[in-house]
This record gives structure tokens, sequence and C-alpha cells, in this order.
């Protein structure tokens, strides 16, 4: 028997967990970038991975308190900017969407390295002690403690962590909503369209990108830095291209350049995905199902799941290019 | 057609434009006052020469048309003077300060505005929006002030207000809150043109405005033309059909091959044999395939 | 002056980075004073990390690790002893088939972890700077995982001979990357479309060659990649026709043109995974090969077959785009597409033919990096940055700058192994394509574009 109540659960726990968390605060950070700035990163995990090795090295490698490694991660993610921007920025976007990926790639060869180890822990991941985030916890803790209903539901440290991070979500979006309705948002959009006109309309394109991406970047730098406490500890494998990749689907999902588009596309994602897998683990379970298929089944869930984002990317940008919330008039223009 | 023959012109415009009436009409001429002074500006593109001028100025306040064959090098010249392209060599004055290789977005601040032969409307944002981004000095555009809309509220009012003015000149009014990428190529010629305006330019340069334009809107357009140098600001334009030329220009500055071949009143220069040589091919080599011509 | 300035700080930007991760031995002593506090910690942490649902279960507090050679060699039969801060022992081990060895400990607290070099195998030792004994602190109920850096003890080896060998690696590497590039390079030219799934193509080459190989028919291996290489062309041509045509028929932009790509790189790479596995798999043929050696080379039969058919086969395609037909006429689409439409070229049949021999020329890279290392569904991914990085240094479109530049990139990557960890070396081709980005974003070959 399917137990779609389950299947549900799961997936609802997922939409609303840190993963998503995670991600919303990416697809924040690139909406800004891309959305609002036309500017194709594709190294936004490139942010997320100081984000996250900054605050975990600064613990656990300098013995500093976790709230100078939080601003010590923030920081690097702006560092990073910074470095990548002054020359990469001016390259046409192809070229710049390459460096970008380069450049995470780079940092993640490094910091995932043997010779690292010292400083970062290298392949073996690194791990802090976060207890001075998890002592400010409020809500009751014990072995039968759980907030929810069925598979829906988190212990006391795991509804900590969700009720920071979606506090922190709110905070950036509402922090992006205030700066685009502006006038300097409006440059943004300027730029995105056409950057020659922008700049014979006297705007320095440079330096607003440069804005853009630092803040873009700073707040990747914060989904890394809730990645860090979400697991006391850093890996580098869990920073490859393809988390780049899944923020762009979770984008695109909810509808880019718009407010809500990317916490929207993020719950969406994670609990699309984590339904595929929940059914598909299900599936594999039913006696009705011939051997081989539920042998290749058992096991695969990630892998179809993965997949599934790859196609609904395509699908997104064929047949529904503004997302769930974005103006559809909007994308049909002609680039002219 | 005569500076006389101006419908509205009144006394104190012929004087205003009188002065240019009395310059000779010859290559590199100086005016006496001039708001763009070129000199020794050169640019070549993998060895053939697009531009090279030895020395040019632009009278204030008057309408100078850009005119000369293709590939003779009239928006090469507007890139490099606009800071879009860079020059090989060369210096050149606005406004009495030199401002050769300065960027584009600071010799747009400098009241230096130019527009696009193929049209930058920015297609995703509201003609509104396009707009009020030509408007200067708009505080809400630094990031630190930005978050606060007490801060540029006001402004931002103002600002609005004088689009809506413009629209209304440019029968744009209609559509002030439809996606510019909706307009018709005509009408996105319009809005380029009113949002250099709203940029408050000192210097308009404006890149083949009437091309594509329908009729009806071109004469409209070039009632704007006419009656933007009467109200102070500069234009220089770049135009392949005489008629408009000799319909709203004060000065005609010929080139051909990158150099200025003629200048002068407009009855002047289009009769003038090098110019029709220069058209025509007539010199030697023909005149297709000296440059190249830069298209957007 | 200001451009050379910011070359400058973006240089400095990046070195940054690089410092980042070099400064660790010098920063880690600075550690000790803070151990108190730690140790002091433990207890809490201990509680707050294991969740609800387990915290009851005991767990055993352990030191471990694995003895492994860059990502690929596991090392068996180290001997590792772990004694207490006074020098009593608590325990040895030797490390399993798979490298791994774990020794339980008592208490929390710190331990001194010895491996016996002697144990390693004749070819390996630890690395310059590499301890045989190691501090470490683990608290209680959790596994703190202890490194050993082993390498390739330095040998006798003249350098002269080490670069000879290493340059040999790096010019195969470098004709197998050329072989992807040009496709990549071609399609660009031709269509305009930066192609993020061309890796899953090489990925796919490999892949269907190793079915032929084994499963379906165990024929030889040569037959097998010449059956792939035909359903790797039909693929292409299936791609071209079926997808990037009538997309490009829509008029989509670069933007969602890349992002399509991506989500077939995604699709298919998650395809290959699924059908294929994720573990990493050999072909049947020519794998056990004794070297030959020729002055200061010492290499296989296969490495040879590998580098003179590369050679070959880029030779007739720098020939065929020179002197044929088709040639000409790709050569014109990538100059102007325009102008060739109005010339009477038949712009998508040679968008076409560019696709079908784009997408053989990337799987025969793959069946070469399979034949070179083993197959698993990442091989064509980790091998597209390094694809990216030979196009752009070589020029963008230029299908001759793309060879040149991607020699250059398997030269830089393997030579930099001489004074590097191996582990590093993907880092130079892409150190290498972000300075040319910064520095000549034309490429060697290409021509700068005109802006305005």
């Amino acid at each position: 028997m399917m137990e779609f109540d389950v299947i549900f659960g799961n997936a609802a726990r997922a939409a609303f967990g840190p993963e998503a968390v995670i991600l919303a605060l990416a697809a924040i950070g690139l909406n800004v970038h891309f959305g609002y700035t036309g500017l194709l990163n594709f190294g936004q995990v490139g942010f997320m991975l100081l984000g996250a090795y900054g605050t975990s090295v600064s613990v656990a490698t300098f013995g500093w308190s976790l709230w100078v490694g939080i601003p010590v991660g923030l920081a690097l993610s702006a560092v990073l900017a910074l470095a990548l921007g002054i020359p990469t920025l001016r390259l046409q976007a192809v070229l710049f969407a390459i460096a970008t990926i380069a450049a995470a790639e780079i940092l993640r060869l490094i910091i995932g390295s043997t010779d690292a180890i010292e400083l970062t822990g290298g392949p073996l991941s690194i791990s802090f002690d976060a207890s001075a985030f998890y002592d400010l916890n409020p809500y009751a803790e014990g072995p039968q403690v759980r907030y929810g209903a069925g598979t829906f539901a988190f212990t006391g440290q795991q509804l900590w962590v969700i009720t920071v991070g979606w506090t922190l979500v709110a905070l950036a979006g509402l922090a992006v909503f205030l700066i685009v309705r502006s006038p300097w948002g409006r440059v943004l959009k300027s730029i995105r369209e056409d950057e020659n006109a922008a700049r014979s309309l006297g705007k320095n394109v440079f330096a607003y990108r440069m804005q853009a991406l630092v803040i873009g970047g700073v707040i990747a730098g914060l989904a890394g830095v809730v990645d860090a406490i979400k697991t006391s500890g850093a890996d580098p494998n869990g920073f490859r291209p393809q988390v780049t990749f899944f923020t762009y689907t979770a984008l695109l999902l909810g509808g880019s350049a718009t407010c809500t588009g990317p916490v929207l596309g993020a719950i969406l994602f994670w609990f699309l995905r984590e339904w595929i897998e929940s059914f598909l683990r299900q599936l594999a379970a039913e006696a009705w199902l011939p051997q081989p298929i539920s042998d290749s089944l058992s096991g695969s869930e990630g892998v179809i799941s993965v997949g599934v984002v790859g196609l609904a990317l395509i699908m997104l940008v064929l047949f529904r290019p503004q997302g769930i919330v974005g103006n559809r008039t909007e994308m049909l223009i002609d680039d002219g | 057609m005569t500076v006389d023959e101006y419908p509205d012109a009144d006394a104190a415009t012929v004087e205003e434009v009188e002065p240019i009436l009395r310059v000779r009409s010859e290559p590199g001429v100086s005016k006496p006052d001039p708001i763009l002074t070129v000199e020794g500006v050169r640019r070549t593109f993998g060895g053939l020469v697009a531009v090279d001028i030895d020395h040019l100025e632009v009278q204030r306040g008057v309408v100078t048309a850009l005119i000369g064959p293709n590939g003779a090098g009239k928006t090469t010249l507007f890139n490099l003077l606009s800071g879009f392209e860079r020059a090989d060599r060369g210096r050149w004055a606005f406004a009495g300060r030199l401002v050769s290789g300065m960027s584009a977005d600071r010799l747009a601040r400098q009241g230096m505005v130019r527009t696009f032969q193929l049209t930058k409307s920015l297609a995703r944002l509201p003609v509104i929006e396009n707009m009020l981004l030509g408007a200067p000095d708009q505080m809400g555009e630094r990031l630190r002030i930005a978050p606060f809309r007490s801060r540029w509220r006001d402004q931002e009012r103002d600002n609005t207000e004088r689009a809506g003015q413009l629209l209304e000149q440019f029968n744009l009014m209609h559509m002030r809150d439809e996606l510019a990428g909706t307009l018709s190529g005509g009408q996105r010629k319009l809005l380029e043109v009113a949002r250099a305006l709203m940029a408050e330019p000192r210097l308009i340069m404006l890149d083949e405005p009437m091309a594509g334009v329908n009729p009806a809107l071109a004469q409209s357009l070039m009632q704007h033309i006419s009656l933007l140098a009467m109200s102070g600001v500069s234009v220089v334009f770049i135009e392949h059909d005489m008629n408009v030329v000799a319909g709203i220009s004060d000065w005609v500055v010929v080139l051909a091959e990158g150099r200025v071949i003629a200048e002068g009143p407009p009855w002047n220069v289009i009769h003038n044999d090098l110019v029709i040589d220069a058209y025509l091919g007539r010199s030697g080599r023909p005149a297709e395939s000296t440059g190249r011509e830069e298209s957007s | 002056m200001w451009r050379l300035m910011r070359r400058g700080t973006a240089l400095l930007g990046f070195v940054l980075c690089v410092v980042f991760a070099c400064v660790g031995p010098a920063a880690a002593q600075s550690d000790d004073g803070t151990k108190a506090d730690k140790d002091a910690d433990q207890d809490r942490a201990d509680q707050d990390h294991n969740t609800a649902g387990d915290s009851d279960s005991t767990a055993q507090t352990t030191l471990e690790g694995t003895i492994r050679l860059g990502f690929d060699r596991y090392i068996a039969g180290v001997e590792i002893t772990v004694t207490d801060q006074a020098g009593a022992e608590i325990g040895r081990t030797a490390t399993g088939a798979e490298g791994r060895w774990s020794i339980a400990v008592p208490d929390a607290g710190t331990y001194l972890v010895t491996l016996d070099e002697e144990t390693l195998p004749d070819d390996l030792g630890l690395r310059e700077g590499q301890e045989t004994t190691v501090e470490t602190t683990v608290f209680a109920g959790m596994a703190r995982a202890v490194v050993f850096a082993v390498g390739e003890t330095p040998k006798a080896t003249p350098f002269g001979e080490r670069f000879a060998q290493r340059a040999f690696t790096g010019l195969k590497l470098g004709l197998i990357i050329a072989m992807s590039a040009v496709g990549l390079s071609l399609i660009y030219g031709t269509t305009g479309l930066v192609n993020f799934a061309h890796g899953e193509l090489v990925t796919f080459g490999a892949v269907i060659a190793w079915y032929f190989n084994t499963s379906w028919g165990g024929l030889n291996l040569v037959v097998a990649a010449a059956l792939g290489l035909v359903v790797c062309g039909a693929l292409g041509a299936g791609l071209e026709s079926g997808l990037f045509r009538p997309l490009q028929r829509r008029r989509l932009g670069v933007f969602q043109l890349v992002v399509i790509t991506i989500g077939l790189s995604l699709l298919g790479r998650q395809a290959i995974q699924l059908f294929f596995g994720a573990e990493p798999r050999p072909y049947i043929d020519y794998q056990v090969q004794d070297r030959w050696e020729f002055g200061p080379w010492a290499v296989t039969p296969r490495e040879v077959a590998t580098v003179a058919t590369t050679a070959v086969v880029l030779a007739v395609m720098a020939t065929t785009l020179q002197l044929s037909r088709f040639g000409k006429a790709t050569r014109a689409v990538a100059d102007n597409t325009d102008l060739a439409r109005v010339a009477g070229i038949d712009v998508n049949r040679v968008a076409l033919i560019v696709w079908t021999i784009g997408a053989m020329l990337a799987g025969l890279g793959g069946i070469f990096m399979g034949l070179d290392a083993d197959i698993d569904p990442y091989l064509g991914f980790q091998l597209l940055l390094l694809i990216f990085a030979g196009v752009e240094l070589g020029g963008l479109g230029t299908a001759y700058g793309a060879v040149v530049g991607s020699v250059l990139i398997g030269f830089a990557t393997e030579i930099s192994t001489l004074w590097i960890s191996p582990e590093l070396k993907l880092v130079v081709p892409l150190a290498v394509l972000i300075l040319v980005l910064l520095l000549r974003p034309q490429g060697l070959f290409g021509v700068r574009e005109r802006v305005g």
C-alpha cells in the first residue's frame, strides 16, 4: 500500500526544513545577480562555500567564537565577490558564467585538498562546536519530543534552526525588496536589459554590478553559514557546481526578478524533490512491481530526482519562463 | 530652407543662430562658441582607418548634422566621442573641459548624452520607468539611500511629472505604463530621444533618429529637434535623408573615409562637388569599401 | 595604467584565495591555547549534537582514517598505533582493503597517532612536512578522523626524465581535451551555442562503447568504439535537429539556451548514472600492458595508440576544415552566419554536420578517457571545465585555437604535478582559464570583439 500521507509529510518536512532555508537564501542572492542585474553567475556555490568554511574554520581551527565565525564567513563571501568581480564583470555573459563556475571549483578543490587539511579538514570535511547557537534554543527537547504531525515533524533543535533560518530568509527578502523597488533597483534592471543604454544615461554600470554581486554574494554566504550551523561543519562535496544549478532551478521555478519567487521556488523545489524520492522509495517496496524494476529503483531515488531537476529546468525555460509568480508578458518580450 | 523660414523663429532666436552663419564653409573651421572641440582623433580597425579627424568644432545651441556615405565613420566618431569606444589617439573637449578617454557614463553625467542607431529601449521596463532612468542625480540611485523611500520620494515625484510632460510632447503618454518592448519601432526611437532629454543634456547626439520612424512621427520629431536648439541644447545628429538635413540643421559636417571633407550651412554643403563625389564614389575608390560602418 | 591596476587588484584577490589554503600549518599551531576550553565543552557539545532519537545509544569514541593516494589508490596493510599522552599504547591496527583503519579509545581527550612508514608500499612515503606521529583531540562518542598525507616518494629519477614523462602524459590529456574542444568550439562558432552538456556527450561515448565492449556482445574495443561513435553521431544529429534547431527558431536568448544545456547535462548525467551505475568500470581490452621504453619515456602501447589516434583524427579534421567544401562552408558560417546564408550556404546542414562530428569527437575523447582511467558518470563533467579552458585559451570559436589551447592546458595540468600535489592539478587549468579571461578574453588566436 502506498502511504501518501507519509510521502506528503516527508515532502512537507523537506519543504520547510533547513535545506529549503539554505536554498531560499542562495536563490534570493542569485535573484539579485541574475534576476535583477542579469549577471549569469554560475559560481553561486562558491559564495556558499566561503560562508560555510569561513564560519567552520574560524571556530574549529582558530578556536574563535561562533559569533566571530559568522561575520568572517560573510566577509569572505564579500571578498570573493570583489576579487571575482573586479576582473570579470566586464566580460560578456557566457564568459562571466564560465569564469564564475571555474572560480567556485578552484575554491572547492583547494579547500578540499589534502594540502589544506590543517586548515579546513581537506577531503575529510570539518566539524565544529555550534553549541553557542544551540544553547539559545528555546524549544523543549527530549528523546520523545516532536513538533508537528506524522512524518511532518521536527525535533526541538531542528525547529530552532528553521525558526532562525526562515527569519533570516524573511529579513534577506525584505532587504532585497527595499532596495530593488528603489531607483537603485531600476538601474539594476536597466543594466540587465541593456548595459550600453544604462551607460548612455550616465549610470556607472561596473559599480552597480559590483554592488549587486557583493549583496547577492553575501546573502549566498549566509546560506553557507546556515548550512555550517545546521551540520556543525562543512564538507567540500556539498559544494559541487550542481548546487548552483539547483539554485537556478528554484529561482526559475518561483519566478526570477520577483520578491517572493526565490522563496516559493525553494520551498517547491524541496517539496517536489522529496515527494519524488519518497514516492519512489515506497514504489520500490511495492509487491506488485516486477523484481528487476523495484531493484533498480531502490537506492536510485536521489539519482532520479536530480535527473528530474534537469528536466524541470528545461521545461521551465521552454514553457513557463516566468515561474509561478512572474509576469508572463514580461518574459515574452523580444530582446530587440 | 534657410533659418528665416522657420515658422516660429522669433527675432531673439535668429540672433542666437546668426553667429554660425558668419562662419566660413571649410573643413575644420573654428566656430565662435564651440561646445565640442575635437583634435587629431584617429581610430583604425585592423589597418582600416575608420575615423581620422584633424580638427572639428561643434557650435553651441545649434543643430549640426553629420552626414556621409555608408562606412564614412559617423557612428564610430559618435562612439569615440561619447566614450563607448577607445580612440587610438586624439583629444576632445566638451564645454571647455578636456574629456578624451573619459568613460561613457561620466560623459553622460557631464551633459553629453547620446542615442543609438539601433534603439536600446529597456524592453522589460515600463515606458515611464525608462523615462525616470534618464533623470539625473536621483539620490535613490545610491545604494545607501535606496532603502529609505522618504529620502527619494519627492525627487521621484518631480521626475515623474517632468517625464509626463515629455511623454505628452512625444505623443507617448497613452503608453506610459506599457512595457517598452511593446512599442513600435518608431515609438521606441521617440522614447529614446525623450529619455535622453530627461537627462537634461547640454549636447545631445542622435544616431539616425528618423530611421524607421513613420513620416508623421518623423515630422514631429524634427520639430522637437528644432525646438531643442532654440531652448539652448546643442544637437548633433547623424542622418542619411538630405531633405531632413536641409530641413532642420543649421550646420552640416560631411564625413568620408573617416575625414571631414566639407562643412558649412546646408544650402552650401549639399551642392558641394566633393560631397557629391563622396556619395557617388567618384573619388577613385568606391566609398562602400573604405571603412566599416559601426552598427550597434 | 588604471587597467593595469585593476588587473593587479584582481590577481591579488586571486592570490589571497590561494594563501588562504597555504597558511594552514602555521595557523594550526596557534590552536593549542584554546584546547582546554574545547575539552571543557565536550560533554555539552556531545549532548547537543546527538538528536533526541539516538542520544541513548552508546556511541564509541574512536580515531579513524583512510590511507590513500589521491582519490584512486587506497593502501592496505599500513600499521597504525595510538598512544595516550603519557605514551601508553591504546591500540594498534593495520589498514583494511579500502585503506581504512579505526581504533577505539576509552575516553575523550588528546592522543598520539603513529603511522609505521616501513609498512607503506615501496613506491610510497609520507609527504614532505607530514610527521609520522600526529597529535589529535577527540570528543566523547564521536569519531575523529586522522589524516596522513601520503605521496609518491621522490624517486632518484632525474628532473629531466620526470619532466619528459609528465610532458607525454600532458600531451595525451591535451589531445583528449582537444578532441572534445574542437566540437564545442565548432558548435559555438556555427550556432552560437555554448554547450554545457558537452561533457555528457563525452561520458555517453565512453559508456556506450563500454556496453558494446561488455554486455552487448562483448565486441573488441576497437569495434565497440566504432559502433559507439556511430551512436554518438546520431545523438548529436538528433539533438541538433530535434532540439536546438527548433529552439533557435524560437529565438531564445543566450541565457535560456545555456540553461537548457545545463538541464540536459544534469538529465544526461543522472540517466547515465541510473543505467550504468556510479561505480567506476574499466573496458575489457587493453587493460594490462607492458610498458615500452623509449629513452626517458616508459609508455604503454595503449597510451601510444591514444596519442597517435587523436593526433591523426585532429589532423584529418584540420585538413577537412581547411580544404573541403564543407570546411569552407563551416568557416564561412562561423565568420558571419547571415552573409553565409545569403551566399547560398545551407546553414542548417552545416550545423547538423558540425553537431554530428562534434558529438563523435567528444565520444571518442570519452573512450580514450575511459581507456586511461575507468569510466564513471562524472567523467565528462570533470572534463568540461578543462574543455572550456582549452577553448577559451585558444580563442572561442576558432577550431585551431581550441586544439592548441587544449594541448597547452593538458601540458600545464600534468607538468604542474612536478611541483604541486596531483590532487590540486585540476586547479591549474581553471586558474589558467581565469587568467586568460582576465588578460586576453579573446584568447590566443581570437579577434577582440568590437563594442558599442
